[in-house]
């Protein structure tokens, strides 16, 4: 396996969210992390990159653990591993064109204008060459997290971590982006782990997902054996049904 | 019962602020760590200066020129009285120098450029942009936060000069229309009497307070918890804080600086 979490413990305060999580994701794969709202998927991927540090347990990335470095030493680790995320979080004071350049300047020793050439070009992959000189706050949801694709691979990235990126956008746009993940993968190889709600999205492009509830993993598996499956929880995440054995935070 | 909340509440306070000048004091060491030798971005750099110095002086000119019109209109009695018109020129210079243009100008850049940095560094933060920057592996205290502090130093600096010259004008202007006095007169109680060290002091003043606007409010920006409330807040607690310092800098440097 590529990354593995092994019985991870996270809480904020006496709000336990993750209670022995474990679970692998191996190279190349489109892998989904699913399940309902506040359950700790995207505190899960932010443990990746060292954004959260985890209470309990452990998380190895290519064989090497990484939970316990230190915050200079997580700089490595995130040149290897990009995250996109939910709200594209885009610098405001800066063209697309700008905010994609900004990695190529500081990672790959560019000057301004060889970062910007190749910045229009991650752009034009992304379907966005016609808005490059657009400030974030003029773009639509879709536009912006594509550009935060584009940004996120200029790093050259081993895995992209992407949190919930159909959220919030139409059903064409959506697609467009699954299209990407899935390109990302098949292309470039590149290991995707997708935080989402988007069943549309999981059916179409996982080659693994797993379920996420009461801080643990309950399921892990592929798509045809998520779509077989007759446990009653799994069932009635994937139906949608408000009645039935799922227990959500909150409710 | 009231003595217990008193001193509670005292107790409250006391460790809120032992919080946040120890919060300040960590990201100081940031920044001079990041400092020694110079790691920043160039573009941000730029980019900083020129929004937060160059956009920021027609405010001063105008604050300044006034200023020095203020001076003179309040020493304008005591010149009468004392039919003391040499000294004008010196004592303007002197107090605008010293005292006067370093503060007013630290005020009115912390009011305009502190609370705007807090309030975008703030809102990056609440938005996940900060979080945005660390993940695509860079740290945001040399990226976004030394070339701040070094642009609001710089610019501080230089407008304070700027600004100490406009309201001299300001002042050899108002004295001229208001009691008569000839620009000679001003000129040569200026140049006779000021001494070099009285511009020094002023520019030391002028640099430290633009450091402490700097670090005040990119710390309260980047330490802020909530969301738009909390942006409030943080812009809120910045200026509260930097208006403090100020203040307690220029009492200590006063008492330190020849």
């Amino acid at each position: 396996m590529l990354i593995e979490f092994r019985d991870i413990h996270k809480a904020f305060g006496s709000k336990k969210i993750l209670r022995g999580l474990s679970m692998g994701v191996g190279k190349k794969e489109v892998f989904f992390i699913i399940g309902t709202s506040g359950v700790g998927k995207s505190v899960t991927i932010k443990h990746l990159i060292g954004l959260l540090r985890i209470d309990e347990g452990e998380i190895h990335f290519d064989g090497k653990r990484i939970d316990n470095l230190s915050e200079k030493h997580f700089y490595p680790i995130r040149k290897r591993i990009g995250m996109v995320f939910q709200h594209a979080t885009l610098f405001d004071s800066m063209s697309l064109r700008e905010n994609v350049a900004l990695p190529l300047r500081k990672h790959q020793g560019m000057r301004p204008n060889q970062a910007l050439g190749k910045a229009d070009e991650l752009l034009e992959r992304v379907h966005m060459q016609d808005f490059i000189h657009s400030a974030p706050a003029a773009l639509s949801d879709g536009m912006r997290k594509r550009a935060a694709i584009a940004r996120t691979l200029a790093m050259e990235p081993q895995i992209v971590l992407f949190d919930e990126p159909t959220t919030g956008l139409d059903p064409v746009n959506a697609r467009r982006i699954d299209r990407l993940i899935r390109e990302l993968s098949d292309e470039l190889g590149v290991t995707s782990i997708v935080v989402s709600h988007d069943l549309t999205s999981i059916f179409s492009i996982a080659d693994r997902i797993s379920f996420i509830y009461q801080g643990k993993a309950y399921k892990s598996g592929t798509r045809q054996e998520f779509e077989c499956c007759d446990d009653a929880i799994v069932r009635q995440f994937i139906s949608g049904d408000s009645h039935g054995p799922l227990e959500t935070p909150g409710f | 019962m009231l003595g217990d909340r008193t001193i509670s509440a005292a107790g409250r306070g006391t460790l809120f602020a032992w919080r946040e000048l120890g919060g300040m004091t960590i990201l100081a060491g940031q920044v001079l760590r990041a400092l020694l030798p110079p790691r920043m971005d160039a573009p941000e750099l730029l980019r900083n200066m020129y929004r937060m110095g160059n956009r920021s002086l027609p405010i001063i000119a105008l604050t300044a020129f006034f200023v020095g019109g203020i001076m003179v209109i309040q020493a304008g009695v005591l010149v009468k009285q004392l039919n003391a018109a040499g000294l004008v020129g010196w004592g303007a210079g002197y107090a605008i120098f010293r005292e006067v243009g370093p503060m007013l100008i630290a005020l009115m850049f912390s009011g305009r450029v502190g609370s705007n940095n807090t309030a975008e560094l703030a809102t990056m933060t609440v938005t996940e942009q900060l979080d945005g920057l660390r993940a695509l592996a860079i740290d945001p205290i040399p990226y976004l936060v030394v070339p701040r502090v070094v642009a609001m130093t710089v610019c501080l600096l230089c407008l304070t000069v700027l600004g100490n010259l406009i309201a001299l004008y300001g002042g050899a202007f108002f004295a001229m229309v208001l009691l008569d006095l000839e620009f000679s007169t001003l000129y040569y109680s200026l140049v006779d009497n000021i001494h070099w060290l009285d511009f020094v002091h002023g520019a030391v003043k002028a640099a430290v307070f633009g450091a402490s606007i700097a670090m005040t409010s990119c710390y309260f920006g980047i330490s802020v918890r909530g969301g738009a409330v909390g942006v409030g807040k943080a812009v809120n607690a910045a200026v509260v804080a930097a208006a403090i310092s100020i203040v307690m800098l220029d009492f200590l440097l006063t008492a330190v600086l020849p």
